[in-house]
């Protein structure tokens, strides 16, 4: 199943603003995708977010879900 | 479950003082109001190494971030005994000096309005999904750390 991520912060740096990645089931998956595509990812603090809530453990996503990777938020 | 839409609390580029004196204005028809307390975040010209900032670049997740505030003001207002709540965190590039955040909490005394403000600005740093870029005279830049 392919995933579309928008990405923010810092992340834009070095992933670009979207992302589409193939064959990805649950967001432990996810994670492992991203770490041997962008091996810079492992060292770096980020959050998942699906459908705007932030992920706790393994969430299993469907192709309509919105994921979205976040660095630590500064606002303000 | 959300059942009011979530108000926006974004606004492209700097909150104007004009802005902020103008809503303290709307404020003298609600008599019940004993105190305000307001808060304005100011982009700080911070020197890194050397290198001056000279803007910051805010981005955010929007939606997210209006949802995730929806919950925090519904909190604020459970929690604290306010007349009234205006939040507005600015987007796109705030240069040094302009105002980025502006919160501004009433209720009948001030001690409600005054913990409430400062509540939300710390929630607002802390749970809602906008990133600072800093922007250096040499046009090179770094991420923003809230402290």
């Amino acid at each position: 199943m392919q995933i579309k991520i928008i990405i923010f912060g810092q992340l834009c740096d070095l992933l670009g603003e979207n992302l589409v990645l193939d064959n990805i089931a649950d967001t432990d998956s996810l994670t492992a995708a991203l770490h041997r595509k962008y091996p810079e990812l492992v060292n770096t603090k980020y959050m998942i977010a699906v459908n705007k809530k932030l992920v706790v453990g393994n969430i299993i996503l469907s192709n309509n879900n919105t994921v979205a990777l976040m660095p630590a938020f500064s606002g303000g | 479950m959300i059942l009011k839409k979530p108000k926006n609390i974004f606004v492209r580029g700097p909150v104007a003082a004009s802005f902020i004196g103008a809503s303290i204005q709307k404020h003298n028809t609600k008599t019940e109001i004993g105190g305000h307390s307001i808060f304005l975040g100011q982009v700080r010209a911070d020197v890194i190494e050397e290198k001056k900032v000279v803007a910051i670049e805010y981005t955010a997740y929007e939606e997210m971030a209006m949802e995730q505030m929806h919950v925090i003001r519904e909190e604020i207002f459970a929690k604290y005994q306010l007349s009234c709540m205006h939040i507005y965190h600015s987007l796109g590039k705030i240069a040094a000096g302009e105002i980025c955040l502006f919160v501004f909490t009433s209720s009948p005394h001030r001690k409600a309005a005054i913990d409430a403000c400062s509540e939300i600005v710390e929630r607002i740093k802390t749970e809602l999904p906008i990133w600072g870029k800093e922007l250096f005279t040499d046009e090179s830049h770094q991420w923003k750390v809230n402290k």
